[in-house]
Formats: structure tokens, C-alpha cells, sequence
């Protein structure tokens, strides 16, 4: 497919298909959709449920809390950075709903706001002691992260209590039948993203990334740029720990823990690069939807379930690598 | 701008940046371990318990894994990297000391081999920052993930074993009337220093860590001090897990947790950079020693993990923010100056 494509576009320089498609593959999210795909088609051949609607909607629960998390890491990492607070953000929201469950879908809009609530204000402190006081994002982030898990201990010492019925059976539901409104749910954060490319802050979070001196010289507000990254990471957050809460109707105060992570994982799957300037958020959604895939494949291939772990940071440094060779490949061929 | 000072620019200020340095970390090795005796002395209040030699004693013990993990932890935090693999690497180097402990014939057989297998996870995380580029925390977190989950799948989940007589002796035993692990610590913490501070190699560290490129301009063969900081660093944890097993008389798979984040408090605390280049060992025993006694203070007051735990993250952040400021003021200095 590739080398078709690529044939193509050298025989016709300039041919558009052929650049759009290259970029598509070279963005990193076009590798990833397929290697998605592969797996799918892999796992449907083992599990004929899959391909159910109950199948589609179990993947979609499973792989949002990761694809929300790793679409705020996204940005943070975009605006070259590092937001270690994920963890310490979703375990609070987990057992802050775990602890206040509120029923019917007032009470679902109230549980949302908390985990928004907290998360946005986790997002605030690291974009000021990030952006605004300067500290390096792994060390101030991490500081926060400790606070946000110390504080989930604090709310709850050990597993228990439970999410509200109708927030936890109605969320994991499916709409008209055959639509996953976990899935409706992602999908909105992927909208959200399509439109916030187009402003200028978006722009800046990109500039900011790629080259800080020169993105400052051209006028464009560095401290604004990576303080917004980190509050809209921070809402994320909030928001996958809301999910995480309603797909596993408990609370656990290290719910958020393996967070830290599958969201790194992820995002370097989907292409983004670690160094700054280049990816989308999409990229990342599709990087963690693949993730959870992989572990599912991985327990109907009949893998013990205490090796995950290895394939977990297996696959992690091998989508580093594989990410880093294929932007050092599209930064190095000619332009078309 | 510059034109308007000739005379600055003619006689270029004398260079105190040495000196300066030095100052700022003896300061800092002082406060720490001031503040440590003071918050040491205030526990009295809480309670009469505290306070005592016999305290004293015990803090030492239990800060000796700190230590020991925190010297590794600054190794790297100093060649400008972050490990997080080191709490999987306590589970491990406790976990092989008691599996393999009786079935390699001697324990000076045993400790090594523990030892070279937790230098060859380190060199591991050493060739994926070096030569494949990944960032460090990203590398150490992974091979953490795997480590652990090896350590799990070879043990099925229930460690057994007991723990090596040695450790047993180093963590139980006393020489005199002082305890054993006492005068370890002393030992190791000279050494350490040693290394860090008065050889070759721990300028090399400094180097690398201050700026890569000059190092390398300098003729520093890059990789090698930062691959020797990952193994010292697993090398160490493996130490402390096998010191814990000593210490408790055997493995549990979860036993490296409560170290990883105090192993980074305490560098931090103790002054020196997280992007590396800047640091002592000494204040980093003293953070070592501060938080120890601030986790002992806590849980006398009755205050519960959660609250240890907020407490460390808020302490780690306004190091931070401390530091900042130093380095503020210095950059003024200097160029005031």
C-alpha cells in the first residue's frame, strides 16, 4: 500500500494525492489507524463477539478513560511538555464520585463538573508553575501528581464505594441501539480538537513546542500557550477519570496509577513527538484505543495476564522508536 | 548596549562561579540538616518518645534504604535523567535474594549475581536514553513495568525464601552498642561522597550532565558516565531491596513503592537540579534523613498515609520553587557582576 503510494507520488512530484497521503502516513495517526486496524481484524478472527454490537461497545468502554487521558497528555506533550498529573487527576475524580454518587442525570452533570472541577484546578496549578513560574514540567508535575494521590488517600484509604446506577448503567449504555456513548463521548473530545485547531492558541501550543524562542519573537504569548495546554489537559483528565469511574463502578484510590503510563504509551503511538511541535491529539485517541486492543488480543491469545506488563513497556519503547524513525524519515525526503 | 561600559568589557569580573557554587551547597547541606535536628527536637512536643537517641537510631535505619536508593537516583538526576524503574528494582533485588538464597551455595556468590543482573536492567535503561533517544523517565518507567511484571510472573504472585544471613546481620545486628546498619550507612555515605565528589569520574558525571556537547568537546566519552549512573543507580536499589529483606525478613512484590517518589524528593529537596549538573550527596542525605523524620513526625501524630503523601508533593514543589529562585538570583548576580 505504502510503497504504491509512495511510488506514486515520486513518479508525480507535486501530485497531491500522493503528498496527502504520505502526510497522512508520516503524521504518525495514519500508522496507527492501520496498525489498529490489523489488530482488529486479528481479534475478530479469534473472537467472533467482537464484531457484536455488545463487542464494539465493551472496546469503546474500555479504551475511553485511556483515549481521553492520552488526548490531554497530548497537549501538554505538543507544547513540549510533560504532565505526570494524570494519575494523581483520575484517581481523585474516581474516588470523589465514589464517594458522592449522585443518581439520575442531574446527578451525572454534578459528578461531571467535580471531575472537571478538579481537574481544571490540578490543570491551573501546573500551568502556573509551569508557564507562568517556569519550573521544568516532569518536577512540578510530578509534585502535583504525589498531591493528587496523597489527597485521594486521604478521601479514601482503601477500595469501596460505589458510582450512582444510573450514571455508571446509563454512560456504558448504547444509543439508538447500536451507538457506544462512550464512544459519542470521545468522539465529542475529537470535535472539540477540530475545532481549537483552528484558533490562534492552537497555533501558538504548536509554535510553543517546536521552537520557543522563535514562536516568542513572532509575537506569540509563550506563557498563554502552555498554560492553556495544561488546563485543557487538566479538564481531560478530569474527564477520563469520569469515565474510568463509570466503566468500573467503584472507587480505588490508585484507580489512576496505571494512567501514568498507557497515556505516555499512547500518545507516543499516536505519533506525537515527544520532543515537541508535532502530533494530534487524534493520534493519540487512536494510539490508546490500540493499547487496550492490544491487551485484549493479548488475553484471547492466552497470555498470562502476569506478563502484560512486559508487553505493555515493550510496546511502549518500540512506539517511541518506531515514532522517531518515521519523523526522522519525513523530515529528511525532499519536499514534494 | 555593551559599548556604552568599556571598561567592563575590557576587565572581565573575576570568575567566583566555583566558589559561589560551592557556598550555595554547603548552605544548603547545613539548613537541611539543621532543619532536620530542629524538626527532631520539636517531636518531643508530640511526643515524649521521640527525641531520643533510641529515635535517632531508628530514623538512621529506616532512612538507610533511602539513602542508599537516593545516591542512585542522584547519580542519574545529575547526568541530566530521571529512574524511574527503582522501585521494581528494590522488588527485584529482594525478590532474587530470596528465591535464589541456598540454591547458588554461598551468599558471596548470591549478592553479586543479584547485583550484575540489577546492572544489566540499568545498562538496559542506559542504551534506550543514549542511543535510542527515548526520554529517560519514559525508558526507566517501561523497563520498571517489566521488570515488575517479570518479578511477578516468576514468583506467581507469592515471594518466597528467606532472607541472606548476611543481611539479616547488617539490618539486626549491632557492633558494641551501636547498631550495624549505623555504622554501614557511615561507610557507604564517605564512599559515596567520595565518588561522587573527589574522582575523576564524578567530574565526568558533572560534566556530562552541566552540558553534554562541551563534554563531549572536551574529549568526554559521553555515554560511559551516564551508562555507569543508570547500573550504579539499579545497583543500588537492588542493595536497598536486598537491605529490606534483611530488614523484614523477606520479599513481598510491592516492597520498592514507598521509595520511588522519596528517592526523588530527596535529591530535589537537597538542592540539587533536576536537569542535571548541579548537586551534592551530602545534601542529599540530608533530605533523605529530613523526610524520614517528617514520615515519622507524621504517623506519631496520628495523620494518615494520604496526608504523608500530599505532604511529600507539596514539599517536592516548593523545593522547587525555592530553588528557583536561588538560581534567579544568581543569573542576577552574575550578571550584575
Amino acid at each position: 500500500m505504502s510503497a504504491s503510494a509512495d511510488a506514486a507520488a515520486a513518479s508525480v512530484p507535486g501530485s497531491n494525492l500522493g503528498v496527502a497521503i504520505r502526510r497522512g502516513l508520516t503524521d504518525g495517526a495514519g500508522v496507527v489507524a492501520i496498525l489498529y486496524v490489523i489488530l482488529f481484524t486479528l481479534y475478530a478472527l479469534w473472537d467472533r463477539s467482537a464484531l457484536t454490537v455488545s463487542g464494539v461497545t465493551n472496546l469503546s468502554n474500555n479504551a475511553a478513560p485511556l483515549a481521553l487521558a492520552a488526548a490531554g497528555e497530548s497537549l501538554v506533550v505538543i507544547s513540549k511538555g510533560f504532565d505526570l498529573s494524570v494519575s494523581g487527576i483520575v484517581s481523585l475524580s474516581n474516588v470523589l464520585m465514589a464517594t458522592y454518587p449522585v443518581e439520575g442525570p442531574g446527578g451525572a452533570l454534578v459528578s461531571l463538573m467535580i471531575c472537571l472541577g478538579v481537574g481544571g484546578a490540578i490543570g491551573v496549578l501546573n500551568g502556573i508553575l509551569v508557564a507562568v513560574l517556569r519550573l521544568q514540567s516532569i518536577a512540578a508535575t510530578l509534585g502535583t501528581m504525589i498531591m493528587g494521590q496523597g489527597l485521594a488517600l486521604v478521601i479514601m484509604d482503601a477500595p469501596g464505594g460505589t458510582i450512582a446506577d444510573w450514571v455508571s448503567y446509563t454512560l456504558t449504555d448504547v444509543l439508538f441501539g447500536i451507538i457506544p456513548i462512550s464512544g459519542l463521548i470521545v468522539l465529542a473530545v475529537v470535535a472539540l480538537w477540530l475545532i481549537f485547531r483552528r484558533t490562534d492558541t492552537c497555533l501558538g501550543v504548536f509554535a510553543v513546542g517546536a521552537d520557543e524562542t522563535a514562536a516568542s519573537l513572532s509575537g506569540i504569548s509563550v506563557v498563554r500557550a502552555r498554560f492553556a495546554a495544561f488546563v485543557g489537559a487538566g479538564l481531560l483528565y478530569g474527564l477520563a477519570g469520569f469515565m474510568l469511574s463509570v466503566q468500573t463502578a467503584t472507587g480505588n484510590p490508585t484507580a489512576g496509577t496505571p494512567f501514568l503510563m498507557l497515556t505516555f504509551a499512547a500518545v507516543a503511538l499516536g505519533g506525537v513527538s515527544l520532543t515537541g511541535g508535532r502530533g494530534s491529539l487524534v493520534g493519540a485517541v487512536i494510539g490508546a484505543a490500540t493499547l487496550m486492543l492490544l491487551q485484549k488480543v493479548l488475553f484471547s491469545g492466552g497470555v498470562s495476564s502476569f506478563y502484560t506488563g512486559i508487553f505493555q513497556g515493550a510496546v511502549m519503547v518500540l512506539a517511541i522508536v518506531f515514532g522517531s524513525l518515521i519523523s526522522r524519515l519525513a523530515s529528511t525526503e525532499p519536499r514534494a | 548596549m555593551t559599548g556604552a561600559r568599556p571598561s567592563a568589557a575590557l576587565q572581565p569580573p573575576a570568575d567566583t562561579r566555583r566558589i559561589g557554587r560551592i557556598r550555595s551547597e554547603t548552605i544548603s547541606t547545613a539548613a537541611i540538616f539543621a532543619l532536620t535536628i530542629i524538626l527532631i527536637l520539636a517531636s518531643r512536643f508530640v511526643s515524649p518518645a521521640l527525641g531520643s537517641w533510641d529515635q535517632v537510631d531508628t530514623i538512621i535505619t529506616l532512612a538507610s534504604f533511602l539513602i542508599v536508593v537516593a545516591f542512585g537516583q542522584g547519580l542519574v538526576i545529575l547526568v541530566g535523567g530521571l529512574d524511574l524503574s527503582i522501585a521494581s528494582m528494590i522488588t527485584l533485588g529482594g525478590v532474587l535474594a530470596t528465591t535464589w538464597n541456598g540454591s547458588l551455595g554461598s551468599e558471596w556468590v548470591l549478592i553479586p549475581a543479584v547485583l550484575l543482573t540489577c546492572a544489566c536492567v540499568g545498562a538496559l535503561n542506559a542504551v534506550g536514553v543514549i542511543w535510542l533517544n527515548i526520554p529517560p523517565f519514559i525508558m526507566t518507567m517501561a523497563s520498571g513495568i517489566m521488570v515488575a511484571s517479570a518479578a511477578l510472573g516468576y514468583t506467581s504472585g507469592t515471594p518466597r525464601g528467606a532472607a541472606p544471613d548476611v543481611f539479616l546481620a547488617l539490618m539486626k545486628g549491632s557492633v558494641g552498642s551501636v547498631s550495624a546498619v549505623l555504622i554501614f550507612v557511615l561507610i557507604f555515605v564517605l564512599l559515596a561522597w567520595g565518588l561522587q565528589s573527589a574522582t575523576a569520574f564524578g567530574r565526568r558525571l558533572y560534566a556530562v550532565g552541566a552540558n553534554r556537547e562541551a563534554a563531549r568537546i572536551a574529549g568526554v566519552t559521553t555515554w560511559r558516565p551516564i551508562m555507569a549512573a543508570y547500573a550504579i543507580s539499579a545497583i543500588c536499589a537492588g542493595f536497598a531491596g536486598m537491605m529490606l529483606v534483611g530488614y523484614a525478613n523477606g520479599a513481598t512484590l510491592r516492597m520498592g513503592d514507598s521509595y520511588l517518589l522519596p528517592s526523588i524528593a530527596s535529591v530535589v529537596i537537597g538542592g540539587s537540579s533536576i536537569l542535571g549538573g548541579r548537586g551534592s550527596f551530602a545534601a542529599t542525605v540530608g533530605g533523605a534523613i529530613l523526610l524520614t523524620t517528617l514520615g515519622t513526625v507524621i504517623s506519631a501524630l496520628g495523620m494518615d498515609q494520604g496526608w504523608r503523601t500530599v505532604i511529600e508533593g507539596a514539599i517536592i514543589v516548593g523545593a522547587l520553587l525555592i530553588l528557583r529562585e536561588d538560581l534567579v538570583a544568581r543569573l542576577r548576580n552574575r550578571s550584575a557582576g
